[in-house]
């Protein structure tokens, strides 16, 4: 198999800015993942009872549902429910957030409860209403103890925005498919993008480790 | 006693399930006035901590505080909790916080003090419990004792009209237990209001006012450390002070 590495040398600003498309989508649905994760996952953690019920719809449902069907139903069923298009690419980032919150709000959860009681008392004691408590003293805490978990699910975020390519979103795996075909040269073209997602991946993965060695003594109570 | 009652105590009950924790408590703490509550674990001391700021709710009875009954509403216990400083038998630093931070966060967040008027209070403080120069690192860093002084400044810093103590002793190493006691005593010598719960007999007899024995849930006898520890007219008394090795009078 002869290798020749010219489509990629033509046609890199093309492709870089798929992985800059890439990088966007993935760091904003992570957003809209981690503030609807925490968000859920601290109502069902200090909710009532119906809240709880709820919302552990929504996240067994996102759990229950395959990611690209997610993808697929909100860019071409969902418009039609309301009556107006929505780009892909804002179709993209809210059903890869909406899927990622439900993975987000239960490593959020299992971190809250893993807070010792008794931090909640103490910052109760000192007069702070309980969102405060939960703002400012186990929030942190939980995070922290979670950095491993909620970096993975950073980390997955970033691969699962290829799975956006579905639905046409301009990112690095759509784009490079467009400059495969066009030049016969998938092995190179798809080789090339392969090391990209790893080279993106793998240091964030790496960072996390670091800053979790780094941080987690501010988790322990 | 003249001066006036600031935490009363009126046939406080409280259960947990089954178990009756609290059977009918009255007691009344006086403004300045140092209180201990000693007794045999389970007796129901702690409980009655956490009554007093609401973390329990009371099953029956009434607690009031500078005459005006803790309720379990919301608003009114949240305005209770800050004029009553708590300190915890584990301490309960906030981990990610630094020790000045665990300091001022109650005034910043529940005061809405500025963060240099917080600071300079902590600092204060701090410097009071012994404590200037450890300001940037976190509770992790600390000793037992170290980290009890830290929680005694959290407490003060809300300036509360009363502190509570919850065996602020009992997780201690023996020789950081000294340290914590002197603090103690040097906010009783100022005249701070103070609710105990010890085990430190010593401590008792010579920094309270009045002692209180608990039993299953009651007082089982009160009065002052002379009264108690020299002449207990209860024989639960008697067999408890003896259990702990204290024999009448000593030292």
């Amino acid at each position: 198999m002869d290798i020749n590495l010219t489509p990629i040398l033509t046609s890199w600003p093309f492709l870089l800015k798929a992985l800059g498309m890439t990088i966007f989508v993935s760091v904003m649905s992570t957003a809209l993942g981690f503030v609807i994760g925490t968000l859920v996952g601290a109502l069902r953690t200090y909710g009532g009872r119906m809240t709880n019920v709820m919302l552990g719809f929504y996240v067994d449902s996102m759990r229950a549902i395959p990611l690209l069907v997610i993808l697929v139903w909100t860019f071409f069923a969902f418009p039609l429910l309301i009556g107006a298009s929505i780009n892909a690419v804002t179709a993209g980032i809210a059903g890869l957030g909406l899927h990622l919150g439900a993975y987000v709000s239960e490593t959020i959860r299992a971190g809250l409860t893993s807070v010792r009681r008794n931090q909640m008392q103490a910052a109760l004691a000192l007069g702070m209403s309980r969102f405060q408590a939960i703002r400012t003293i186990i929030l942190p805490q939980a995070i922290i103890r979670m950095l491993p978990a909620l970096g993975s699910l950073f980390v997955i975020a970033i691969k699962d925005s290829a799975i956006a390519s579905v639905i046409a979103v301009p990112e690095l795996l759509r784009q490079t498919q467009i400059v495969a075909g066009k030049t016969f040269r998938p092995f190179e073209l798809y080789t090339a993008a392969m090391l990209a997602y790893f080279i993106l991946c793998y240091p964030v993965a790496r960072g996390v480790d670091r800053l979790y060695r780094r941080f987690s003594h501010l988790g322990s109570s | 006693m003249t001066a006036a009652p600031i935490l009363v105590f009126e046939n406080v009950v409280k259960r947990y399930g089954a178990l009756t924790a609290l059977a009918g408590v009255s007691l009344t703490l006086h403004r300045g006035e140092v209180v201990c509550l000693i007794g045999p674990s389970g007796s129901g001391k702690s409980t009655l901590l956490r009554c007093a700021n609401a973390l329990d709710p009371l099953d029956q009875g009434r607690i009031s505080f500078d005459g005006h009954e803790v309720r379990s509403s919301e608003a009114s216990v949240r305005l209770v909790r800050q004029r009553m400083g708590m300190v915890f038998q584990n301490f309960e630093l906030f981990p990610h916080l630094t020790v000045l931070r665990n300091v001022t966060i109650g005034p910043t967040t529940v005061l809405k003090l500025g963060q240099a008027e917080a600071d300079a209070r902590a600092r204060k403080l701090l410097a009071k419990v012994g404590l200037a120069d450890k300001e940037t690192s976190h509770p992790s860093a600390l000793s037992g004792g170290q980290q009890q002084r830290v929680a005694i400044a959290r407490a003060l810093a809300m300036e509360p009209a009363l502190m509570l103590f919850d065996e602020p002793t009992s997780a201690l190493d023996p020789e950081t237990i000294g340290e914590v006691l002197s603090v103690m005593k040097t906010l009783a010598d100022e005249g701070m209001t103070m609710l105990v719960v010890t085990h430190e007999m010593d401590f008792a007899r010579r920094v309270a006012n009045r002692v209180a024995v608990f039993d299953k849930g009651r007082v089982i006898e009160e009065g002052t450390p002379q009264e108690i520890f020299t002449a207990p007219k209860v024989p639960r008394t008697r067999d408890f002070l003896s259990h702990l090795g204290w024999h009448g009078e000593s030292k």
